[in-house]
């Protein structure tokens, strides 16, 4: 995995948003490597019950090629916390570890290039952003209105539509956290891989 | 939910309102929690206006696209 431009999915509104609209793959219609540091993947689909969340981690697992899971101290530090408490709760976890990522020294290389995709201006605020020329933060509908416009996917719209509509018809009684233990071990497993390449 | 939730709710369909602002107001409510209100109340997702930005998209375009766009 080294190609000249990353994509740095910074919270987990545009994965939901397209796994809720089965559009996950669109997030590969362009030359890009994905990062989604650790924490944001864990509250996308810790939870399988929740919308999109079990689509969220088979994408990743189907695309660990051009997928990586960004390994954070923001998250190992709650991982291990979650071992003497089960029920912690972090606020901001996600957007705390999508932080660390971006501002990590050496995440782009010579000419390399980023793209923040995310719904929240409020964890780019926070960020440092060392080289204005090099990043480009992008939302969701952004970054699809720029697929129409390449002719990459038929509308935009349609995938908010879907998505849309995918909240509606999905369940409102939530349901036992049961999957959340075997999430983490994924997790785990998955940054393990990404490390010992 | 109440009354003010709802009025947050449509605060952050209409982008006066950030979904991390919404999702502490919904104690901690998940971004697909939030799918499923709007869907309840018959509300769409936000649309972050492009006005002043459109320097910024359109150089992700160039970075995403090089070739179509030198092209263009």
């Amino acid at each position: 995995m080294s190609r000249a431009l990353k994509l740095f999915v910074v919270d987990t509104g545009p994965l939901i948003t397209l796994a809720a609209a089965e559009s996950l793959d669109y997030l590969l219609c362009v030359e890009v490597d994905v990062v989604i540091p650790d924490a944001v993947l864990y509250e996308a689909a810790h939870d399988a019950s929740r919308l999109g969340a079990q689509e969220i981690m088979d994408w990743v697992k189907a695309h660990r090629a051009h997928v990586e899971i960004a390994p954070t101290k923001t998250y190992e530090i709650f991982d291990a916390a979650r071992a003497t408490i089960p029920n912690l709760r972090e606020p901001e976890l996600g957007e705390r570890a999508a932080v660390e990522v971006i501002e990590e020294p050496g995440r782009l290389e010579g000419d390399e290039r980023g793209l923040l995709l995310c719904e929240e201006t409020t964890v780019l605020k926070r960020v440092v952003v060392r080289d204005r020329d090099r990043i480009v933060e992008l939302s969701t509908l952004d970054f699809l209105t720029i697929l129409e416009a390449e002719r990459r996917i038929q509308s935009a719209d349609q995938v908010f539509a879907a998505a849309a509509r995918a909240g509606r018809s999905a369940s409102r009684v939530r349901k036992v956290d049961g999957h959340d233990a075997a999430t983490r071990a994924a997790i785990a497993s998955l940054v393990k891989r990404r490390d010992g390449e | 939910m109440d009354d003010a939730d709802r009025q947050a709710l449509r605060d952050f369909s209409a982008g006066r309102m950030t979904a991390l602002e919404l999702r502490r107001r919904l104690n901690g409510a998940t971004f697909g929690d939030v799918l499923i209100l709007l869907g309840a109340e018959d509300l769409p997702l936000p649309r972050a206006s492009t006005v002043g930005r459109e320097a910024r998209i359109e150089r992700a375009r160039a970075w995403m696209f090089p070739k179509n766009v030198a092209r263009s």
